[in-house]
């Protein structure tokens, strides 16, 4: 056979130098940008939890780093995986794909695979470093405390009780929050220097002036004054109130509430004083004045009281307690019918006349509500019955804000989480002199309410802040790169076991259920270096390094035609013209 | 073994023997039932190897040639549209001296749109620097293939087959299918210089100066006039081995023949049947099949028509403004022919028009008649 050629040169020319001196970038006219957009879980959670991000690093098993990852917008991400209504997970673009992905169980399961606490998280260098003084140690308080610490300031938190932790020490039973996980996140959070003061009642031990001294005061006393039913033999002693009720459980005191128990209310109280009840051997019934879709308690816990054996009666509202001669209470309810009044409201409930129906009991606990005690604030800083979010002055210098329960906003710890940011933020932009509603419009995570205090960090020392980035809708996906799979359910006792005590009922996710979760996260707008565009790129203008994440791209060849943003899953890359 | 089949399936049975690990392609009719069977033999696990559904004929192309470079066999297959939508990566398959070998079905050129014979597909395409071969039928397809690839893998050229719709594509003869053992033997594995190499990492089509460009192009031209030799030895090494050859050209009765006809693909065929009519009519008539149209077989030409006072080149195709393509080019090998002969084009069979005995025939003796040399080409219509 003839040889044609003995080398390859001589067959076609082959160049061994690198083509990059073909700078082909300068032909586009467009660029693509890493847009890092917010996805609907992080805009729709009030703590701004960096989901997608936190959830990425999981998934590739990096639990420390996705802890930290938490920890840049919530303190307590051990709580809120145990005991958050996860609104997250209701936006969840996945839900118009299959199931929503089971954010809340990954959070949990993040905080309880890292064993080490010596997170690194160090507070911002402030020059000029103000004293404030916080009230109340719930959710709110230290959620504050922490970002001031984290923004360089010096907290001293003021708590009336002997313990910090408010609802989450006092109000959540430990088989929906074990102490031993508060205590672990109350612990990372006073290490960052936060002075604490137990047992230090504003009004009692220390004076509301003698706070002067503070270059701000954040309030946050919480709302546990139960409120009252206002019907005749309520003060009967037969008749408690639930968050005495749960108090005393959590206080560790052996409480018998008796065997036939009626509870009054549709709310989170009810279900705790229900589920408590239940574990304390007492049969129970929930009494609730609307329907079960009404019951502003979250679903989960309805639907985990029923499991434990809870019944429900619905459209009854108590009218009247009386106590037998057999020591029994009997309560006399009036049978409800709900009414329509507009598009956007609850219906209400209104009495059918004369349709009353008795029932007898060892014992009441009502749980219609909680009010704040404002016995002690001055006027000033109350409005509607509830504490203004900042007020402007109070007397002299001292800058006064609140957050949690005490402000008219939504009651949850989340909520309280994310009021606690808010006014940390707000105090510090007080020093400086700054209007927040300007920086927040800034620093916003989309436009629900949340904000963020990574991006607020990022402009702190310029006073500069980007704009914030747009949410990612589903059309924006291209789902055509993902499987259909099933939401992952996280373990839980079985009932019989759960009713013996106060053991946690969830028992989390395993570590195969939590990396299999965390792998069907879409990633809404945030590169999980799934390596598409890598691949897509026909110019190999893309770079991608996952160790130290980072996505570049070599404009220098990038010829702008936009595959890699058709090609990115998860609406990462944005084209933007050239200027 | 003998089987029954069609032309399109003689060169899926070729592909098969050679072996043909990377098969690119997409559909087309008339070629898509090539496509059909291999990717049947793939699915069933018959054949080997990747078939790349690509989503057009371009990236087909592109394909292939990129897996040539990998030092693999390639084939693809496809048809009149299809082929000038890879008429861009034609250009750099030669250029790249890649072996692929494809199977054009010849089908008209649109507008109008139709389905039809007509050799216009592949004669645009004659400028891209590929080895063009036309077959005559099922049988000629299929030992083709094979030749194809033991040519084109020696000169580093790409290898375009050509085989007319319906006529040949679809019409089911019998077809002798060679063992594969002596098909391995035949055609030994594939060796590329100038194949990726992974230590020795490199860019391919790179820009280079005008005298760079100009020296790899005289090479590949050099590298195409050697084809005549090479395919001339590997139809015999062929024959020798399977017992059938078809040569470069094929005379045919041209012994004594005063008046020769000239044909490409399928028309040869009906055309050696109509020689003979002629012959007991008493006239002086022969045939010669033109096979290799890329590079054109000159010098063979040159001297099987010598002495000859006439030929008639029967063209299924037609170059606008130029006439059939075939005749244009006898014509210029024949420009230095001492004894000048009359070379008739006559135009037949366009657009899938049948060619019948009587058609050839009618040629024949119009060609006869002449006394006078005519420029033109001579559209054969019905009356």
């Amino acid at each position: 056979m003839k040889v044609y050629a003995e080398s390859s040169e001589l067959v076609i020319p082959i160049s061994y130098e690198s083509t990059e001196v073909i700078e082909t970038g300068k032909w586009g006219f467009q660029k693509p940008h890493t847009a890092y957009m917010t996805a609907p879980c992080v805009e729709t959670c009030p703590a701004g939890n960096p989901i997608p991000t936190f959830i990425y690093l999981a998934g590739e098993g990096k639990f420390g780093e996705a802890l930290e990852t938490i920890l840049k917008e919530n303190p307590f991400p051990g709580v809120c995986g145990r005991v958050c209504f996860h609104p997250c997970e209701s936006v969840c673009n996945r839900n118009q794909y299959d199931e929503a992905v089971s954010v809340k169980a990954l959070e949990r399961y993040v905080f309880d695979a890292t064993v080490d606490l010596s997170s690194k998280l160090n507070p911002a260098p402030n020059s000029d470093p103000k004293k404030i003084a916080i009230i109340g140690a719930g959710p709110a308080g230290l959620s504050c405390a922490y970002f001031l610490a984290l923004l360089g300031h010096r907290v001293t938190l003021f708590e009336a009780r002997k313990e910090p932790g408010g609802v989450l020490r006092w109000g959540i039973p430990d088989y929906r929050l074990p102490k031993s996980v508060l205590k672990r996140e109350i612990k990372r959070i006073l290490r960052l220097g936060v002075e604490m003061k137990t047992g230090v009642m504003v009004g009692k031990q220390i004076s509301m002036e003698s706070l002067n001294q503070f270059d701000a005061l954040f309030l946050s006393p919480g709302a546990g004054v139960s409120l009252p039913l206002r019907i005749e033999g309520e003060n009967l002693a037969k008749v408690w109130k639930g968050t005495d009720f749960l108090n005393r459980i959590n206080t560790g005191e052996k409480v018998r509430p008796g065997k036939e128990v009626i509870v009054i209310g549709g709310g989170n109280t009810a279900m705790d004083v229900a589920r408590s009840a239940r574990r304390l051997g007492s049969s129970v019934t929930v009494a609730y004045r609307r329907t079960k879709k009404e019951m502003p308690a979250i679903s989960d816990e309805v639907e985990e009281a029923e499991q434990e054996g809870v019944r429900f009666e619905f459209l009854i509202q108590p009218v009247e307690v009386k106590l037998l001669k057999n020591r029994k209470l009997r309560i006399k309810f009036q049978r409800m019918k709900l009414r329509k009044t507009s598009q956007d409201e609850r219906p209400r409930p209104i009495p059918i006349k004369g349709d009353f129906v008795m029932m007898e009991a060892d014992r009441l606990i009502t749980a219609v509500g909680e009010g704040v005690d404002l016995s002690w604030i001055p006027q000033v800083l109350i409005e509607n019955g509830f504490l203004k979010p900042a007020s402007s002055s109070w007397s002299g210098k001292t800058k006064v804000f609140a957050g949690g329960d005490a402000i008219d906003q939504q009651r949850s710890v989340v909520m309280a989480i994310s009021s606690g940011k808010r006014a940390a933020i707000s105090i510090d932009l007080s020093f400086r002199g700054l209007d927040p509603e300007e920086v927040f419009s800034k620093i916003r995570v989309g436009s629900k309410g949340a904000l963020s205090m990574e991006a607020y960090l990022k402009g702190r020392e310029t006073g500069v802040w980007e704009e914030p980035k747009g949410v990612v809708v589903y059309d924006q996906l291209n789902t055509v790169f993902f499987m259909p799979s099933e939401r992952v359910i996280p373990g839980r006792l079985d009932t019989v076991k759960a009713l013996k005590g106060f053991s946690e009922v969830h028992t989390g996710l395993s570590s195969e259920d939590a990396r299999r979760s965390a792998l069907r996260c879409f990633s809404c707008g945030t590169c999980n270096y799934c390596y598409n565009c890598y691949f897509f790129c026909p110019e190999g203008s893309v770079s991608l390094d996952p160790v130290n994440r980072i996505r570049k791209v070599d404009l220098d060849h990038c010829k702008g035609c936009g595959t890699c943003v058709r090609a990115c899953p998860r609406h990462v890359i944005e084209m933007r013209l050239i200027s | 073994m003998r089987e029954f089949m069609t032309g399109n399936h003689a060169v899926a049975h070729a592909v098969k023997l050679c072996r043909t690990p990377l098969i690119a392609a997409y559909p087309i009719t008339p070629q898509t039932s090539i496509y059909e069977k291999l990717s049947e033999w793939e699915a069933s696990g018959a054949i080997k190897g990747i078939m790349m559904r690509t989503e057009s004929e371009h990236s087909a192309m592109a394909s292939c040639i990129a897996a040539s470079l990998t030092g693999v066999r390639t084939f693809t297959a496809t048809s009149s549209q299809g082929l000038a939508l890879m008429h861009e990566m034609l250009h750099f398959a030669a250029g790249c001296r890649v072996p692929v070998v494809m199977a054009n079905v010849n089908r008209l050129m649109s507008a109008p749109w139709g389905f039809w014979a007509d050799q216009l597909d592949s004669l645009s395409q004659r400028d891209t620097g590929w080895i063009q071969l036309y077959c005559e039928n099922g049988q000629e397809a299929l030992d083709s293939v094979i030749q194809a690839y033991k040519i084109a893998e020696q000169v580093y050229l790409p290898f375009m087959i050509s085989l007319e719709a319906f006529f040949v594509s679809h019409f089911m003869e019998p077809v002798e299918i060679p063992d594969q053992e002596k098909v391995d033997q035949f055609l030994p594995p594939l060796d590329l210089p100038h194949r990726f190499n992974m230590e020795k990492p490199g860019f391919y089509v790179p820009v280079v100066p005008s005298e760079l460009y100009r020296k790899y192009r005289h090479m590949a031209q050099n590298s195409m006039d050697s084809v005549k030799e090479i395919a001339a030895q590997v139809d015999q090494e062929f024959k020798a081995a399977f017992g059938r050859g078809y040569g470069i050209i094929e005379p045919v009765m041209m012994e004594d023949a005063e008046i020769v006809l000239v044909t490409a693909g399928s028309i040869t065929s009906t055309a050696r049947l109509a020689i003979r009519a002629l012959r007991e009519q008493g006239h002086r008539i022969g045939l010669l099949k033109i096979r290799y149209f890329r590079p054109f077989p000159r010098e063979s030409l040159q001297q099987a028509l010598r002495g000859k006072k006439k030929i008639a080149v029967i063209d299924r195709n037609n170059s606008i403004g130029g006439g059939g393509i075939f005749c244009q080019e006898l014509r210029a090998a024949l420009v230095h022919s001492s004894d000048h002969p009359f070379i008739y084009s006559y135009v037949a069979g366009v657009g899938g028009t049948d060619v019948t005995p009587e058609v050839i025939q009618k040629i024949a003796l119009h060609a006869i008649d002449r006394t006078e040399p005519v420029d033109e080409s001579i559209w054969i219509m019905e009356e």
